[in-house]
């Protein structure tokens, strides 16, 4: 327990030093960043050797104190969280194309890590409305990083985030209201499937599916997520969307009852489907490369959705390891394509798809990390999007009955190919290439490719870290 | 219990004030306005809920009181997020009007 909070506190303390000192060093936070990540996997390695831990807050007693509770998942996502800032970090120190190198993003990415750990670490529902509510600003201040023209986005980022925080809030006043606790594992020994509770799950449900832009209340995110600065984008699309996803997780399939459980599920793991098919159709339209990327997150996120969807309606525990597998994957994946995304429109100099063409020519190992990282989200094996298809699938396949939600999968599949091809084709158009703007950063470049050599990698660990997942569903159940 | 009650019914009827504020409403300062409403009225709920008991719960106060430094700090940086916007618009215009 003591590293995970020390995973947790070394950022938090990182961002106020940089404050205090009204320093932007970078170094200091690809130092903190790495110092979280050992940390991090140290507490990985504990959980996974000697189960999970409880931390009460300030000594308090059960009902009152705020729980801090170290699981397999939880220790896992602390070092995952703390590896995406670090190899974000080097970029964005980094990358002549950067336009966050001497700005307020280090602190502020430092107090985004904080939260984010604070949030996996927390079982209490009014905790999580706090770390969201920080999410929530600290996205929005990253957001508006990017100068003048990024402010409009940023404000409807804020307002519809504090939108979505009330509707939370009101559903956690209604729960306590009802039964008198807020810790999670309390929760779960006393709801019983009751209209308040509905009420009170379903206000939180929507709060939470807004903030992260799960398919109908996904459409603040590709104008917030693509019209922020690079390392801002891939933070936010690689982490930000998956602490709300984390608490609907926790709060369906710890808190709930199962009666409301499965029938919200139904209806989440449809939602996951269209969600797979509009934000695959919308990344098939649009004009823009990162809008492009945006949108196959509101895609990806529908994978989740329904992985999560079809583990309350089914009661099936393989399905936790899928949700998480997802996670992971998404989060590297996006990760180098977002940093792709972005060095490759700084140097060709525009926004749009067609400046693309020939890219293979002028931008090429960025290039290649889009593709390799466009493979995951397909699910070429044996990438770790493959893993987590397959986990996903295995249970989808064992009853003829399921078999219609496995259409639903490869609909989404044949979307994201199709999106990935259609930058892939565009820059093998070598006939007339367009010519970059700026000189193409090869370091930079080499950076972007990191995270997606990482995703290809996963499969390689696919048996520990299956493992460690179905190890967490054991325990936390 | 009646005036808990009575309560009650006040804070939901903000909440749903708030959010028909934020979701039919175009300018900046009404929709921050009207997110502020919302926040009244989970506030009114949560103090609704806490003086059903006698002595008062004392969890449900703290959680409004941090509630409320929260939606301070939110609505401040709201604020002066839209004013920057609004000063930002106000320049682009400038450069414009000449042409």
């Amino acid at each position: 327990m003591n590293l995970a909070l020390l995973s947790m506190l070394l950022p938090l303390a990182t961002a106020l030093l940089l404050l205090a000192l009204r320093s932007r060093s970078a170094l200091l936070v690809i130092l903190s960043s790495a110092l979280a990540l050992g940390a991090g996997s140290g507490a990985l390695f504990q959980v996974v050797d000697g189960g999970s831990e409880t931390l009460l807050l300030g000594g308090w007693d059960s009902p009152l104190a705020i729980r801090f509770h170290l699981t397999p998942v939880t220790g896992m996502l602390l070092a995952f969280t703390a590896l995406i800032h670090f190899l974000v970090a080097i970029y964005a120190a980094r990358s002549r194309h950067s336009q966050t190198r001497h700005s307020d993003y280090w602190p502020l990415s430092c107090l985004l890590h904080g939260s984010l750990a604070a949030l996996w670490l927390s079982r209490d529902l009014f905790n999580w409305y706090v770390t969201l509510e920080l999410l929530g600003l600290i996205s929005v201040a990253l957001v508006a990083l990017a100068g003048p023209k990024a402010y409009r986005a940023a404000l409807r980022y804020l307002l519809l985030s504090l939108m979505a925080s009330l509707c939370y809030l009101l559903g956690v006043a209604l729960l306590y209201g009802q039964y008198g606790v807020l810790d999670v594992g309390l929760l779960a020994e006393v709801t019983q499937a009751d209209h308040t509770t509905s009420a009170a799950l379903m206000l939180m449900t929507l709060g939470l599916m807004l903030k992260a832009a799960l398919w109908p209340l996904h459409l603040w995110l590709p104008p917030a997520h693509a019209g922020a600065p690079t390392a801002v984008s891939a933070l936010l699309s690689a982490l930000v969307v998956k602490g709300p996803l984390f608490i609907l997780w926790l709060l369906w399939s710890q808190a709930a009852p199962a009666e409301i459980g499965q029938q919200a599920g139904f209806l989440m793991a449809v939602a996951g489907v269209l969600a797979l098919l509009s934000g695959g159709w919308s990344a098939m339209r649009t004009p823009y490369i990162k809008t492009l990327v945006a949108y196959s997150t509101v895609a990806q996120l529908g994978y989740a959705l329904m992985a999560l969807g079809l583990l309350l309606f089914w009661q099936i525990p393989e399905l936790h390891v899928a949700l998480w597998l997802f996670v992971l994957a998404h989060g590297l994946a996006k990760l180098s394509m977002f940093l792709a995304a972005g060095e490759m429109q700084a140097t060709l100099g525009s926004r749009r798809l067609t400046s693309l063409k020939g890219a293979t020519q002028t931008v090429p190992v960025a290039m290649f990390a889009f593709a390799v990282a466009g493979g995951s989200l397909i699910g070429l094996p044996p990438s770790g999007g493959f893993l987590a298809k397959w986990v996903l699938l295995q249970p989808l396949f064992l009853e003829p009955s399921h078999w219609p939600w496995a259409v639903g999968v490869l609909l989404g599949t044949l979307a994201s190919a199709v999106y990935v091809f259609r930058v892939v084709s565009l820059a093998f158009d070598r006939a007339e290439p367009m010519g970059p703007n700026y000189r193409p950063d090869r370091f930079a470049q080499w950076l972007t490719m990191l995270p997606a050599l990482l995703v290809w990698g996963m499969a390689l660990v696919s048996e520990p870290l299956i493992e460690w997942l179905t190890g967490v569903t054991r325990v936390s159940a | 219990m009646s005036l808990s009650l009575f309560y009650l019914c006040v804070g939901t009827t903000l909440w749903l004030l708030g959010l028909h504020g934020m979701l039919r409403q175009s300018h900046v300062l009404r929709r921050i306005i009207a997110v502020n409403i919302m926040g009244g009225g989970v506030f009114t709920v949560m103090v609704a809920l806490a003086i059903r008991s006698d002595p008062v719960d004392p969890v449900l106060q703290a959680l409004v009181v941090t509630g409320l430094v929260v939606a301070v700090s939110a609505t401040a940086f709201a604020l002066r997020l839209a004013s920057s916007e609004a000063v930002a618009q106000r320049e682009k215009q400038q450069e414009e009007a000449p042409r």
